[in-house]
């Protein structure tokens, strides 16, 4: 049996303007779609792909991040793990917005349309893979693995909050190499399913690792937000300090150059190669307007973010860390409105109010299902063998 | 044979200095001596412990290390000379097309500076952290032959300020130490 925590972490109390907050975001969400919808369908769908892929990948990060700690039985993030599972909590209702954009499918997926198909020599080539019936049935099969995966997992280490049964922590890690096989495969499809298939001529054998490697920076980003809410509001003193946030940062800083180095092995090949069929989809992003997203996309999704989390103390001074936080969810952002638009409104950068209340309420959503996870249950792991070595954490360099 | 060995090890070894060494049997009290030490104003102040310690670093009042701004100035340093070198191969030197872009070709040069930035800042910190840390010593004089087992020791080698051997004897043995030895390190 695991000894008992000597310090306990508060319980969490949803203030007031945090609740008012997701519910405005929500409900002005549902409204904005619901209006955009009636007046230019195409727009609407498109900004939900946008908001949903978003976070879905915040939420599959969530469950990723959390096997991954309990594959390497690491000691150190025991105190942040509910953080990372409490992301998780966003997946059923992510299935459920999941089927809401299967609905829409056909205005987002050319390859979706028979008539499109029957003169298309290459699309219909690649029906066998790219058709309705596979399309729902490989949907099905991620939503469920993550949800049936992610529920086990943190059900696991919620009963052990009760038990402090110890072979509840060795039972994750079979189950945590399963999840993170089941990861790779099903990230990486649906990542390809629901973006890199809006150009279906177009491919890029990186592509999933392009996705994970967005996904990683900005759950990693949403992580340390959190950490530090919860250590500014009190809730969790002397039990998450400033060094897990330390290491978040340096997760978000390795991943920051992770992801310019994916996106240039993307970039070079193609450029080199310089293919008819794969260059098409770089030639529309390097010139006008794309070009100055893309512009954008490497000075403050990689060359800011990198400078700005260099120093040691940048990743351990809260108010300049939380600035950079931002800053990358924001260029994530950019990055999957930069994959998703072109491929639509190759001369015309389409960005208004729409696209941001539309955002804003997948946004609301997944801050309502990760607060009210965090508030149910108790924010740090309370019986885990290895809280010890957490509530001791120190990062030297 | 033994002359020209003696003669490497001296080599290899550099100088040795004259120390004061108190040995404690506690990783706390050594903790707290070393703080206490540190407060007094005991310059060039340094410990030995059988395995790492969180809190010595700070309890000794280690600056941080040279090292990373070693790195990251070489590190500039190779990125500018990636982007020398191949702009300057490529475009100046020996102009040639290849695979009909242009000679100025940024994506194409972007390993090799990459690669450049890598070498150098790699090369520069091994070789920072080689300085820093007096390699090679590979056969330095012993304090004690516990210190890697269950021994821990604070010094003060004869270049410090606060060098003097009585007063030191004297601090370290109210500081709780079990024996103090004037040795060489």
């Amino acid at each position: 049996m695991a000894e008992e925590k000597l310090a306990k972490p508060g319980k969490l109390v949803i203030s007031k303007n945090l609740k008012i907050t997701y519910s405005v975001c929500m409900f002005l969400g549902v409204l904005t779609f619901g209006l955009t919808l009636a007046k230019d369908p195409e727009r609407a769908w498109h900004a939900y792909l946008n908001g949903f892929f978003y976070f879905v990948t915040l939420a599959v990060g969530g469950m990723f991040f959390t096997s991954l700690q309990h594959i390497t039985k690491a000691g150190w993030s025991v105190n942040v793990r509910r953080i990372t599972e409490s992301f998780t909590a966003f997946l059923p209702m992510a299935a459920f917005l999941g089927v809401i954009l299967l609905i829409g499918a056909p205005h987002l997926y050319e390859w979706l349309h028979p008539d499109i198909v029957a003169k298309d020599v290459l699309l219909s080539h690649k029906q066998s893979y790219l058709n309705q019936g596979f399309f729902w049935f490989r949907m099905f099969v991620f939503f469920t693995g993550w949800i049936v995966f992610s529920k086990i997992m943190v059900g696991r280490s919620l009963k052990q909050d009760e038990t402090g049964d110890v072979s509840l922590t060795t039972k994750n890690v079979g189950l945590s190499i399963g999840c993170l096989m089941f990861f790779v495969f099903s990230f990486s499809l649906f990542s390809v399913d629901t973006i890199m298939s809006l150009q279906a001529h177009w491919f890029s054998t990186i592509f999933g690792v392009y996705a994970f490697s967005g996904m990683f920076q900005a759950s990693m980003a949403v992580a340390v937000l959190l950490t530090l809410y919860l250590i500014e509001k009190g809730y969790v003193k002397g039990l998450m300090t400033i060094d897990h946030v330390h290491d978040f940062a340096k997760f978000m800083f390795a991943f920051t150059i992770f992801w310019a180095y994916i996106a240039f092995s993307q970039y070079l090949l193609i450029w080199y190669a310089n293919l008819p069929e794969e260059s098409f989809y770089y030639i529309m992003r390097t010139t006008e307007p794309w070009l100055y997203v893309s512009l954008f996309l490497i000075i403050f999704k990689f060359i800011v973010p990198f400078f700005a989390l260099l120093p040691r103390w940048a990743k351990r001074t809260p108010g300049h860390l939380k600035v950079v936080c931002y800053l990358i969810l924001v260029a994530q952002f950019v990055d999957i409105f930069w994959m998703i638009y072109p491929a639509f409104n190759e001369s015309k950068i389409i960005f208004g109010l729409p696209e941001i209340l539309i955002f804003a309420g997948f946004m609301g959503a997944f801050l309502y299902t990760t607060f009210r996870f965090l508030s149910k249950n108790s924010l740090v792991p309370l019986k885990d063998p290895r809280s010890e070595e957490s509530d001791h954490h120190h990062v030297v360099y | 044979m033994d002359s020209i060995f003696d003669f490497i090890k001296g080599f290899i070894n550099g100088k040795t200095r004259k120390v004061v060494a108190g040995i404690w049997l506690d990783e706390k009290a050594l903790v707290g001596a070393a703080r206490t030490a540190k407060n007094m104003g005991i310059d060039k102040l340094e410990a030995i412990s059988p395995y790492p310690m969180h809190e010595i670093d700070d309890a000794l009042g280690i600056p941080r290390s040279i090292i990373p701004y070693v790195t990251i100035v070489t590190g500039l340093i190779g990125c500018a000379f990636g982007i020398w070198l191949t702009v300057w191969t490529s475009a100046y030197d020996w102009p040639l097309v290849i695979g009909g872009k242009p000679l100025n070709s940024l994506a194409a040069f972007v390993p090799i500076i990459f690669e450049c930035t890598i070498l150098f800042a790699a090369l520069s910190s091994v070789a920072a952290m080689i300085y820093k840390c007096g390699l090679p010593k590979v056969d330095p004089p012993i304090i004690d032959p516990d210190l890697t087992c269950h021994k821990f020791a604070l010094f003060v080698p004869e270049d410090s300020k606060s060098y003097d051997e009585a007063k030191l004897e004297l601090l370290f043995k109210d500081l709780g130490a079990v024996e103090v030895k004037k040795a060489e390190f």
